[in-house]
């Protein structure tokens, strides 16, 4: 892939149009908000409702007790994934299309995983024990929780994903931070130099943030590929058939990073249109990226052929069972559209000239966002519909309230997401101009000399 | 608009290639002593220029202080907490540590508080949160580079010198 774009700006239109842009969205921003604020409202409305009638209200009953909001919460987790490899791999690779849409990713990353974090919350039903349950807190009966559980390792996790996410975040922004302060007066000079810590730029606070940059990008990395590994061990270390199957790591990480990539691509174009930044996410950064959602795509249809593989080759009766009916049994619609979402529909990103087609990926790729949620779907509730006694078989359709609660969590990420965007440049300046040509003067001694 | 509170003289540049050879030029001239340099991002040849002399970031020792702190920490909690109240799952005899179930814990807080550790070694060398720091030149975290020569005079041979390397503008700081 080549790494060199053509630009028609200079670094010196970097600061002037992205914040300028930030300051004025295009009107489309206000109704992106409103329609974003009344989804969240109808969420709120329905926890609410939850919290005070109880559990009754959602779908969950025996032998389903992980249904939509175990669903959220990988789909969730899932997400934000893109956004530390986008930040942190593709730093490591020194990928520089990344410099325009790393913000962007990360914003992401972080308010996933915040909503994410929500549903554990949702689904423990009386919210406010939830910390006696989840964290290694004395309590009353000076009981600790069990370190030998994977969901214990998964509050860990999910926890430090989104400290290390949010400090990967906000130390990026921190330059940034510091050319607005620079731009304004008054009350708001003071804000903006009190949030970028003084920051001045020397040469010293450069030297010393590269490399902590860096470490933070080496730390981020196994971080990413482990948080979902750990999500995927909640299902895989018990013995239901259909999760007991030692692929679900690296075909779970595989899949976030595909519903990752797909969430930035169904983010940033519009966003891109909104703040009116056609000109520094350059199409050849968006064109990058679906190339990423296809690599990503393909692992995961591998994924999903060789779970069937072993399913069928380790002769276990139980674990083939299920996985026939997931293709032709009661579930078989959350199947296939998994299957066409995920992996038929993204191989038209084979055509150069459809992923320089922004309509076409938009929409696949938010067709990919709804198979990857049918995924986690596919892989919770098929399981635990039939377990090894036929006699506790059940059926499972999320309630209203699951379903209200499901698009309250994508009005609450995208109501985060949209202030963010109001108030920060979402495009990193201060390593958009990294990528950018470089301020040299034209045929001097030292450019003879230096190159 | 351009507020600042040390004495000296600053000079301004367009380019990268200018500021990188005065750079280089003043660097062991006592009459430049202390100077700053000040640069919008992090140019690798600035970043190059930085190594030589400040030598390789001390960060590193941070990073690796608090990883060393999250592996023993996440060992000893749980370790620690089953001794305290040992927990009987599945029929397995109390008092037995499940040591591989704890590489999780070691793992995850080795990343934490090596990230923590990592910000506060940023803090630490690069001298900031500093809510009295000097803006040279609000310019800076635009498009322009500058170096501030503190003690300088505007009439002296330092300010002659950073402009005859292609200063935009060279003006006192007093």
């Amino acid at each position: 892939m080549s790494d060199e774009f053509v630009w028609d700006k200079t670094v010196s239109d970097v600061n002037d149009g992205i914040l300028k842009a930030t300051e004025k969205p295009h009107p489309s921003f206000y109704v992106a908000l409103c329609l974003s604020l009344t989804f969240l409202i109808i969420g709120i409305i329905a926890w609410g409702l939850q919290i005070t009638y109880g559990m009754g209200t959602s779908g969950l009953n025996a032998p389903v007790y992980w249904g939509t909001y175990i669903t959220n919460f990988v789909f969730w987790v899932g997400i934000g994934h893109a956004g530390t490899l986008i930040s942190a791999i593709l730093f490591l690779f020194r990928a520089k299309w990344r410099n325009s849409i790393n913000r962007s990713a990360e914003a992401m990353t972080v308010f996933a995983v915040i909503t994410a974090g929500l549903f554990p919350l949702i689904h423990v039903g009386r919210v406010w024990l939830a910390a006696y349950w989840m964290l290694p807190l004395p309590n009353t009966n000076n009981l600790w929780v069990n370190f030998r559980s994977p969901l214990l390792w998964d509050v860990f996790a999910i926890s430090t994903y989104l400290t290390v996410s949010l400090l990967f975040w906000y130390m990026g922004l921190v330059p940034d931070i510091a050319s607005m302060r620079d731009r304004v007066k008054g009350y708001k000079r003071a804000m903006f130099a009190f949030l970028s810590f003084g920051w001045t730029g020397t040469l010293r606070q450069w030297h010393h943030y590269e490399a902590g940059y860096g470490f933070l990008a080496a730390l981020a990395t196994p971080l990413v590929l482990s948080v979902h590994s750990i999500v995927s061990w909640d299902f895989a270390m018990s013995v239901q058939p259909g999760w007991h199957t030692t692929i679900f790591p690296p075909y779970f990480v595989a899949g976030a990073i595909l519903s990752g990539c797909a969430m930035v691509y169904t983010l940033v174009l519009p966003f891109r249109r909104m703040f009116r930044m056609e000109g520094f996410i350059r199409p050849e950064h968006l064109e990058a990226l679906i190339k990423l959602t296809l690599l990503t795509s393909t692992i995961v249809a591998y994924a999903y052929g060789i779970e069937f593989f072993v399913a069928w080759y380790s002769g276990n009766p139980f674990e083939w069972a299920i996985f026939v009916k997931r293709a032709i049994g009661p579930y078989s619609f959350y199947f296939w559209v998994m299957v066409f979402c995920n992996c038929v529909f993204p191989l038209v990103f084979w055509s150069k000239k459809v992923r320089n087609n922004q309509t076409i990926c938009f929409i696949v790729c938010v067709l990919v966002n709804v198979g990857m949620w049918f995924e986690r779907y596919n892989i919770i509730v098929s399981s635990l519909v039939e377990d090894f006694v036929p006699g506790s078989w059940g059926h499972y359709e999320p309630s209203l309230t699951e379903i209200a609660i499901t698009l309250g969590s994508f009005g609450w990420f995208f109501t985060w997401l949209l202030i963010f965007c109001r108030f920060f440049p979402f495009v990193s300046m201060s390593e958009l101009k990294l990528i950018m040509p470089k301020p040299l003067r034209p045929k001097t001694k030292y450019n003879e000399v230096k190159g | 608009m351009n507020k600042v509170r040390n004495n000296g003289i600053i000079a301004i540049y367009r380019y990268l290639d200018d500021v990188c050879e005065v750079v280089e030029s003043i660097e062991k001239r006592d009459d430049f002593r202390d100077h700053e340099v000040i640069s919008p991002t992090s140019y690798h040849e600035l970043i190059h220029i930085a190594e030589k002399k400040y030598g390789v970031s001390q960060v590193r020792w941070f990073t690796l202080t608090g990883a060393l702190t999250g592996v023993f920490t996440g060992f000893a909690m749980p370790l620690w907490m089953d001794y305290d109240w040992p927990l009987v799952v599945g029929g397995k005899t109390a008092g037995v540590y499940s040591l591989p179930a704890y590489v999780v814990f070691g793992f995850e807080l080795m990343i934490l508080l090596g990230a923590i550790a990592t910000i506060l070694g940023m803090f630490v060398m690069g001298r900031f949160p500093n809510p009295k720091a000097t803006i040279f030149d609000t310019r800076t975290t635009d498009d322009r580079f500058a170096i501030f020569v503190p003690g300088a005079s505007i009439d002296g041979q330092q300010a002659k010198l950073l402009k005859e390397f292609g200063a935009e503008e060279v003006y006192s700081t007093t």
